[in-house]
């Protein structure tokens, strides 16, 4: 009874201690679009940078190149060469906050999480976690019924519940934390108006 | 003794009989007229009225009042989002008589009319991001569709799919978000949210009713304020942000009322006082009541009849101004008082008419000059002043003398003094050199301070507790009142739209260049750009079913049939919720669209933009009027100084050379003296300051006149001098005290011009020896 467990149990806290240790994180993403009434779900795929001091970049390469950088104060996506389309926090702080939640998500970053969404998290051994969202505010509520991550040392899957009954399934892998650092490339994308 | 004229001449009788019938007319034209005149307290009035530039004034009218009508709150509970107390306030205005419309929550009706409505005519609502993308040929398009389509966050579903496949409604709807708010939708409640991290619910209504006499005004605002007690004493943390031009008029009408009865009583107990305590009787006291009052009724039925209303501030400076005419009859009434005995009041009347006379017409002239300033409430003062004066001299001249037997005659009071100081203008050079010389001298270090402030704002003491609520309403939900706006107008509703779309692609231009900030535009489009719309559609809907069909998606059909929506149903829509206020038709169907702007760097260069587009005008109500003011100040400025030489010439002609040149020293340095107080006190020159000195010139005149009447002895133009320049301080002094600062500078300028004047005056005294040889 006064044995305290050897690996003490894992909580939110440890995973964004564990996140916030990982200050550049890059991956392949694979995702899968299922929407009702669509005959077969949409598959893409690409790389991700998760860079914790700066933002997200999320590189589509197939089927069409589809690029997106967020950071603190914008969020800028290109489709297939056509003219950047910007959502800024001064000019659209409701799709910004809507947006900045990714971010949220990918670094387990607790006061937003739950400044939008009743938290359960869940240590499933063997150093391996659940986290199931659920959001309480609008119009997220309105969008989703849950969001659910898993991961052990890195994230793993992230699943978006949509209230109509669609469902999104993103699962990284070869997550590397070589190199630390930002390329020219990057950093370029990050600072682009 | 020559009496000769004990009797009264025959035409006298006749031209008190005359003067009698015609002040019965001014009575029964003032019975007339007054029902239906109106008291009009609203600031604005006060300022030129073609500042509205080529717009019809009809549309312009109509959007002002529209925007006079609206108030705006932001109620808080504090840090964590809890819609109750916004939802209280909004049950207690509605409770209020006072608003219409008071809008807070959007229920989930409305928002789901709101869908329906965009969803019904997405063919003919199309934004301009979609429509660009649809004049590259239906790729563009399709490739933002399925990027939408991927995307995980866009929470497209296979209905949208079905519904809208073309998804017009998802980019109309985007494109709206980006159109600027910086609130965001919880719980059907628009919510911005502070630095401190408090929220803050949106609310908006109308008044009720279009114009309001200040009763109305102040009733209301009091039942605000009675509402406000009580949502705070329901929740003591709640916080509330009113915003609305209701709270500035009422602010401003409280001030000049507080005015009128302070500065009045004050003005009508020291006049009583000065009166009895000179005469010793109380009927120069009544004899000056019927003059001023004469004078109020010619000036009140002029300004009827000319402007058919009376602004507040007219009454307030005018109040002050008619004081004046009580110079007349105290200039009167001091020549009989002292020559009581000796003459009749008929030879008193011929001993001071033509200097009573030329007086009055350089003062109504001096009036007369104002009426050139573009400012309504001016130019009301200046025909209430020229009337209303003209009025009261000419009842001393007809009546006084038949009313004002049985006075009491007396000697000058304090004669030895005022011997004194008369012999000492004659005798000692310090004085009559030195004097001079010393406020020559002050004049010059207050004119080397001189500052210039052209600022509007000074026409109004704007409070504190209003300002700082309308600049948090701003920071919180970015739309801003700086009333920076194009009204795009047109003759009819479509043609305004037409216009409205050649106008943007300019706008967008001017926009990159970095000409201003933020613009907001109607989203609607007119119906010919609505048809040109449904072509591209058309054309661009093969490519996008298309590649709907390589992504999966078999079975669709877009609806490419027309969906036209006209102004009149848009505006019935929820569609239009928040942007209605942009939009004006008139009965006759002539429309205008405001397009606010903000975060303006170059206000001339919009000015120019608005020029060269058809039916395009660019508002800057500020910027248009600090110009004007400048402008007026500079006419003014001129006007003194022609006036200054057409006086000169006229001493030239009357005096000669040397005494001329002398009787322009008093001029001169009460106009230097005037401007020298105001500016070592720390205020700067404006257009009201220049008013003030037309009025010191004019007043300062008098002085001059009363005491060069050759006809008239020194003593009795000095005390009547002094009694005049008591009564001004008394009356025009009270100004000073105004907490409205042009009004207060107004009445420095006055009060130091004048006090410099009477100084001065006795420089314009006759020698011994000129007198001697009349």
């Amino acid at each position: 009874m006064l044995l305290a467990p050897l690996a003490h149990a894992i909580t939110l806290d440890d995973l964004q201690q564990r996140f916030t240790e990982q200050p550049l994180v890059r991956a392949h993403f694979d995702q899968t679009r299922t929407i009702k009434e669509m005959p077969q779900p949409l598959r893409s795929q690409g790389e991700m940078l998760i860079a914790r001091d700066t933002g997200l970049l999320w590189d589509q390469t197939s089927p069409f190149p589809m690029q997106l950088m967020l950071n603190d104060s914008r969020m800028v996506q290109i489709v297939n060469g056509q003219p950047p389309q910007t959502i800024t926090a001064d000019n659209n702080p409701q799709m910004f906050q809507f947006n900045h939640l990714l971010r949220a998500l990918f670094q387990a970053d607790r006061k937003v999480l739950e400044q939008n969404f009743r938290i359960d998290f869940q240590d499933k051994g063997n150093n391996s976690w659940t986290l199931k969202l659920t959001p309480i505010t609008t119009p997220l509520d309105k969008i989703f019924t849950s969001i659910d991550l898993g991961g052990a040392t890195y994230l793993n899957t992230i699943q978006l519940n949509d209230k109509q009954g669609d469902r999104t399934d993103i699962t990284l892998t070869q997550q590397r934390l070589t190199p630390a650092t930002l390329t020219d490339d990057e950093r370029q994308r990050f600072a682009a108006q | 003794m020559m009496n000769v004229n004990v009797s009264p001449p025959n035409s006298a009788r006749r031209a008190a009989w005359g003067w009698l019938a015609l002040c019965l007319i001014l009575l029964t034209a003032l019975a007339l007229l007054l029902p239906r005149a109106r008291l009009n307290s609203s600031v604005l009035a006060m300022l030129p009225s073609q500042s509205m530039g080529a717009i019809p004034p009809a549309l312009s009218d109509g959007f002002m009042q529209r925007l006079d009508q609206q108030l705006v709150w932001l109620v808080s509970p504090g840090k964590t989002a809890d819609p109750t107390v916004a939802n209280r306030w909004q049950a207690l205005l509605a409770q209020s008589g006072a608003l219409r419309e008071v809008k807070g929550q959007m229920d989930a009706n409305s928002q789901q009319a709101w869908g329906t409505f965009f969803f019904q005519h997405r063919n003919a609502l199309i934004d301009s991001a979609t429509r660009s993308r649809l004049q590259q040929g239906g790729e563009a398009q399709a490739q933002w569709i399925l990027s939408q389509l991927y995307s995980a966050f866009s929470g497209v579903s296979g209905k949208e799919l079905n519904n809208d496949p073309l998804m017009l409604m998802r980019g109309s709807q985007l494109a709206l978000a980006q159109n600027g708010q910086k609130l965001r939708l919880m719980d059907g409640w628009l919510v911005a949210q502070d630095r401190a991290g408090n929220y803050w619910y949106l609310l908006h209504g109308e008044l009720n009713g279009s114009s309001f006499d200040m009763q109305q005004t102040h009733q209301r605002v009091t039942e605000l304020a009675g509402l406000e007690a009580q949502l705070k004493s329901q929740y003591p943390q709640a916080k509330l942000l009113s915003r609305g031009t209701m709270f500035y008029s009422d602010y401003a009408s409280q001030q000049a009322k507080q005015d009128v009865s302070t500065l009045g009583v004050a003005t009508v107990l020291g006049v009583i006082l000065l009166i009895t305590l000179v005469f010793r009787s109380l009927r120069p006291l009544f004899l000056c009541l019927l003059s001023v009052s004469i004078g109020a009724l010619a000036g009140t039925v002029a300004t009827l009849l000319l402007f058919g209303e009376l602004h507040l501030m007219t009454l307030v400076m005018s109040m002050s101004i008619i004081g004046i005419s009580a110079d007349y009859t105290l200039y009167y009434l001091t020549e009989r008082m002292v020559h009581g005995e000796a003459s009749t009041p008929w030879q008193s009347l011929v001993k001071v008419r033509r200097a009573l006379l030329l007086a009055l017409f350089t003062t109504v002239a001096a009036y007369l000059l104002m009426v050139l300033a573009p400012f309504p409430g001016i130019r009301q003062m200046a025909v209430f002043a020229a009337a209303g004066l003209s009025a009261s001299c000419l009842t001393v001249i007809f009546w006084h003398p038949w009313l004002c037997r049985g006075l009491p005659v007396r000697p000058v009071p304090l004669m030895t003094l005022m011997l004194r100081w008369l012999a000492a203008w004659r005798r000692n050079k310090k004085l009559s050199v030195g004097l001079p010389l010393a406020l020559a001298l002050f004049t010059l270090a207050g004119l080397a301070n001189l500052r210039v402030d052209d600022d509007i704002s000074q026409l109004q003491a704007l409070p504190q507790h209003l300002l700082a609520q309308e600049k948090q309403i701003t920071g919180l939900t970015g739309q801003s009142v700086d009333q920076k706006w194009f009204v795009v107008y047109g003759d009819s509703a479509q043609q305004t739209l037409e216009r409205l779309e050649a106008f943007v692609p300019q706008l967008e231009k001017a926009q990159k260049a970095g000409l201003f900030g933020q613009f907001r535009t109607l989203p609607l489009n007119s119906l010919q750009r609505q048809q040109q719309d449904l072509q591209l559609l058309k054309q661009a809907s093969p490519a996008v079913v298309n590649a709907l069909q390589t992504a999966g998606l078999k079975t669709v059909t877009p609806d490419l049939n027309p969906m036209p929506v006209s102004v009149e149903a848009w505006l019935k829509s929820p569609a239009s919720e928040g942007w209605r206020l942009l939009w004006l038709t008139l009965p006759d169907g002539r429309s205008g669209v405001l397009v606010p702007v903000d975060g303006v760097k170059n206000s001339a260069a919009l000015q120019q933009l608005a020029e060269h587009a058809d039916g395009v005008a660019w508002n800057d109500r500020k910027a248009s009027f600090d110009q004007l003011f400048a402008l007026y100040r500079t006419i003014l400025t001129a006007l003194l100084g022609v006036a200054l030489v057409i006086i000169a010439v006229g001493a030239r002609l009357r005096l000669g050379w040397r005494k001329g040149l002398i009787s322009l020293v008093p001029s001169l340095l009460s106009l230097g003296c005037g401007l020298a107080v105001l500016s070592l006190s720390g205020h700067a020159v404006n257009l009201f300051s220049l008013l003030a000195l037309v009025l010191v010139l004019g007043i300062g005149i008098n002085y001059t006149l009363f005491f060069s009447n050759p006809r008239g002895t020194p003593l009795t133009s000095l005390l009547a001098i002094t009694l005049a320049m008591i009564t001004t301080l008394l009356t025009l002094g009270m100004l000073v005290f105004s907490a409205t600062q042009a009004i207060s500078s107004f009445g420095i300028v006055l009060v130091s011009g004048i006090f410099t004047a009477f100084l001065l005056s006795p420089l314009a005294m006759p020698g011994k020896k000129e007198r001697k040889q009349k």
